[in-house]
């Protein structure tokens, strides 16, 4: 691989622009087969058709509203999650009676897929925003805690070694070398979170919320209104790419002291 | 006046008293649990060593060497017997450690991992970033302060984890086999950089390692231990003439000594293997 | 200051000897819970309507289970689990091992698959609906989407992570096509084939519950929805009791799997 510090940018840019052909090509061959009648154009309109609708609704105020109420949501879900996610994780990995005594609840709670924790929250919260927020901050919270907690248990015992023959104890010994060192793993947990966070979110509003992009994917699919559904899943999409990608970048820039890793192209 | 001390004792003082040792470990036992079973360490294990000597211990691998070093700088406690370190300077530290894998902070600069140790101490920022300049400098690695560990050869990791040890300005330098990762010529290099720098800062060495080469060349003392549990075997005086160099590597007093302490370390190594073979 | 310092004992280190056998604590914080959720829903001080204490829960849900109805529902669950967890595994590891390989296939495939994968699969079952008709076939492709993607990404980041030198060294010594796949590909990218598939079986439970909740009469999800419209809280609560227990049994199962059928394999780091 080139040198470390612009291997980056030189491996980077063209991929990206890669990454545009290949998509540009997608939305051609897709707009030929549905005009030339391969695809059922009611079904699968063309992307001329799904774009113009796109556009439309975003002016109209209707797409940008849901899109908004999605947002929403999910923001508070996750800030909801993530401090209390990385307190509990935290005292989790660094004090084995807080795991002893949290861990059954943890290994119950976190492989359970928390949308079915969506009916009882209806009931104790009453249909609203707040019971699909709640639901949607679970599914973070149990995934930053895991990882959180993973992460600053398995610190390099030798990097811990090293802070206390350097004289560092106590809260500094946590502050200058075991957050550090968990760092990588809990901002995996955070980006992860963030992740099913969104799909709780999505499943939540298309199961019975009256706003929001899964709510407007269930409408036009009853109305058959595809253009719409599939403008819907476009700006989904890219929220979801938008969040991954930017999310990996914020971590790349927070963890500059880690090596490049060395994939072969 | 630690180097007024050293320089200068009075002819009548050293007749009167000869200077305390600074290193004294008498009696020491180290004992830890594997699941079930209790496994010593270290047994009557008991040495001194003055102010300004470089100490080197050799011994089979799993004898407890490293086990001693992590008692001295705290990391590990002891059964039983007593450890004692005689302190010149109640603001520095009692030992700073250099670890067989340089374990530099990843996170950090070179220039922040030297100015690891003063930091916790409360230095002010200004200060401690000028004495860790100041000894990168000695070392040789002025240029890459704001390098990061991972940029870095083998070498020059190892001699920012010297730099680390030595910017905290410890009663005590000790060292874990420094220098195993290490390829043969980087070693080399490495051996002569630390005879000079040890006698550019004069510090009292504790070092670890298990090439009876690299001992001879650079201790005053070589302490042979025993396979587990860690006993001392012999203690071998190295009466070879400073500043030492590589060159003296061929000289037949080096051989001789390398010999003497080849022959001592043989006996420990095959009883260590039958333990390891038969139980 | 005295002529030659002080004398300072080295302080014994902080670290304490690590005890064993805390499953104690553990037991005790559970069992303190259960038994402070009984008395509060008992007492009043929590709505039993909607905290059933956990004795009566335990009743319903042994209740049920003898009956059979969450046996049957469960049934259906796991066969849409298994359903399209075959559907995207093996195929998702087929085009995961080809696209590690071949460069170009990979720079056309790449986009879409980043474009596809962060949308939500539940997303995906009015277009399942569409091509595959209402039925069992859409709920099963639904799950089957993300979980399809999940695993390529993964195996295709197995084998790109391999070290050049052994294939190179393989091929040298005669292992191409078919060979250099199950004797070198396969077997090297194992463990980050396994974070796939692991990660894979996490959420298509996830969808296929959700898509249960939507858009099925049966099942542990269909089951959890219509108890709440009915307002049945401790069918619901019984019905949570499974899917966690399903849950903890992918989860943990497929680990324990690994272990046993590949215990050399490490998992390897998740390339999300």
């Amino acid at each position: 691989m080139t040198s470390r510090v612009f291997g980056r940018r030189e491996v980077l840019l063209p991929q990206e622009l890669r990454a545009v052909t290949g998509v540009v090509v997608a939305a051609l061959a897709w707009e030929a087969l549905s005009r030339g009648g391969v695809l059922n154009p009611a079904y699968f309109p063309p992307t001329s058709q799904i774009l113009q609708v796109l556009w439309r609704d975003f002016r109209g105020g209707d797409l940008a509203l849901h899109t908004l109420a999605t947002l929403g949501r999910l923001g508070s879900a996750f800030l909801l999650a993530s401090l209390p996610g990385l307190g509990i994780g935290i005292l989790m990995g660094l004090f084995t009676a807080a795991r002893r005594a949290l861990d059954p609840y943890v290994a119950f709670l976190y492989p359970l897929p928390k949308v079915a924790l969506l009916p009882l929250l209806l009931i104790l919260l009453g249909v609203g925003n707040p019971a699909f927020v709640v639901t949607g901050s679970l599914t973070a919270f149990f995934q930053i805690v895991v990882n959180t907690m993973d992460a600053v248990r398995h610190v390099d015992p030798l990097l811990v070694e090293v802070g206390r023959n350097y004289g560092a104890r106590g809260i500094r010994l946590f502050w200058k070398v075991i957050l550090p060192a968990a760092l990588p793993g809990i901002l995996t947990g955070l980006r992860l979170g963030l992740g099913l966070s969104l799909v709780t979110v999505i499943a939540v509003e298309f199961a019975i919320a009256k706003s929001g992009l899964g709510h407007l994917v269930w409408r036009s699919w009853q109305m058959l209104a595809t253009p719409q559904m599939f403008a819907a899943f476009l700006v989904v999409g890219g929220i979801g790419i938008l969040l991954t990608r930017g999310l990996k970048r914020v971590q790349d820039r927070l963890l500059r002291w880690q090596p490049t890793v060395d994939v072969w192209a | 006046m630690q180097e007024t001390l050293r320089q200068a004792p009075q002819e009548k003082e050293v007749a009167l008293a000869k200077p305390p040792p600074k290193v004294v470990v008498w009696d020491l036992e180290v004992t830890y649990l594997v699941g079930r079973r209790r496994v010593t360490a270290l047994q009557n294990f008991s040495l001194e060593v003055q102010a300004g000597e470089f100490c080197c211990i050799v011994g089979p691998s799993g004898c407890g060497k490293s086990t001693f070093l992590r008692v001295l700088a705290g990391l590990v406690s002891h059964t039983a017997g007593r450890v004692e370190i005689r302190r010149e300077d109640a603001s520095r530290p009692l030992t700073a450690m250099v670890f067989q894998e340089h374990a530099l902070l990843p996170w950090r600069t070179v220039l922040d991992n030297v100015a690891f140790g003063p930091e916790n101490r409360g230095i002010p920022k200004a200060e401690r970033y000028r004495h860790a300049r100041e000894i990168l400098a000695k070392m040789g690695l002025s240029g890459f302060e704001h390098a990061y560990p991972h940029q870095l050869s083998g070498g020059m990791k190892q001699r920012v984890g010297i730099a680390r040890a030595l910017a905290n300005d410890p009663e005590v330098l000790l060292m874990d086999e420094p220098f195993a990762a290490l390829d043969a010529q980087t070693r080399n290099l490495m051996q002569e950089e630390l005879l000079r720098v040890w006698a550019q800062f004069g510090k009292t060495v504790i070092y670890v390692t298990h090439a009876i080469d690299e001992a001879v060349l650079l201790g005053d003392r070589v302490v042979v231990m025993t396979a587990r549990p860690g006993r001392i075997k012999a203690v071998v005086p190295v009466n070879l003439e400073r500043p030492r160099t590589l060159e003296q590597k061929g000289s037949a007093r080096f051989a001789e000594l390398y010999n003497e302490i080849w022959y001592l370390l043989r006996e420990e190594v095959d009883a260590a293997l039958r333990e390891a073979v038969y139980g | 200051m005295p002529r030659f310092g002080r004398l300072c004992m080295v302080e014994p280190g902080a670290r304490r000897g690590r005890r064993e056998g805390g499953i104690l604590l553990s037991l005790t914080s559970v069992v303190a819970l259960l038994s402070l959720w009984e008395v509060a829903a008992g007492t009043g001080w929590i709505h039993e309507a909607f905290f059933p204490r956990p004795t009566v829960i335990g009743a319903q849900f042994t209740a049920l289970v003898r009956e059979g109805i969450l046996g049957q529902h469960l049934s259906v669950t796991l066969g849409r689990l298994l359903w399209s967890f075959l559907v995207s595994a093996l195929p998702g590891v087929a085009l995961g091992l080809v696209l590690g390989v071949w460069r170009t296939a990979r720079e056309v495939v790449d986009p879409l698959v980043a474009f596809v994968y962060p949308i939500p699969s539940v997303l995906f079952l009015p277009l399942a609906a569409i091509v595959l008709g209402r039925g069992e076939a859409a709920r099963v492709a639904t799950a089957a989407v993300t979980s399809f993607l999940l695993v390529v990404i993964n195996t295709t980041a197995g084998v790109r992570q391999l070290d050049r030198s052994l294939v190179e060294a393989a091929m040298h010594y005669g292992a191409r096509g078919w060979r250099l796949f199950t004797k070198v590909l396969l077997p090297g990218s194992l463990p980050w084939i396994f974070t796939g598939l692991r990660l894979a079986l996490g959420l298509t439970l996830i969808v296929v519950i959700a898509v249960e909740m939507v858009g099925a009469e049966t099942g542990l999800g269909a089951w959890l929805w219509l108890s709440w419209q009915t307002l049945r809280v401790r069918d619901m609560y019984a019905g949570l009791l499974v899917i966690a227990l399903l849950g903890m049994a992918v989860t943990y199962g497929l680990e324990a799997v690994r272990r046993r059928l590949l215990p050399w394999v490490q998992e390897g780091e998740s390339k999300l």
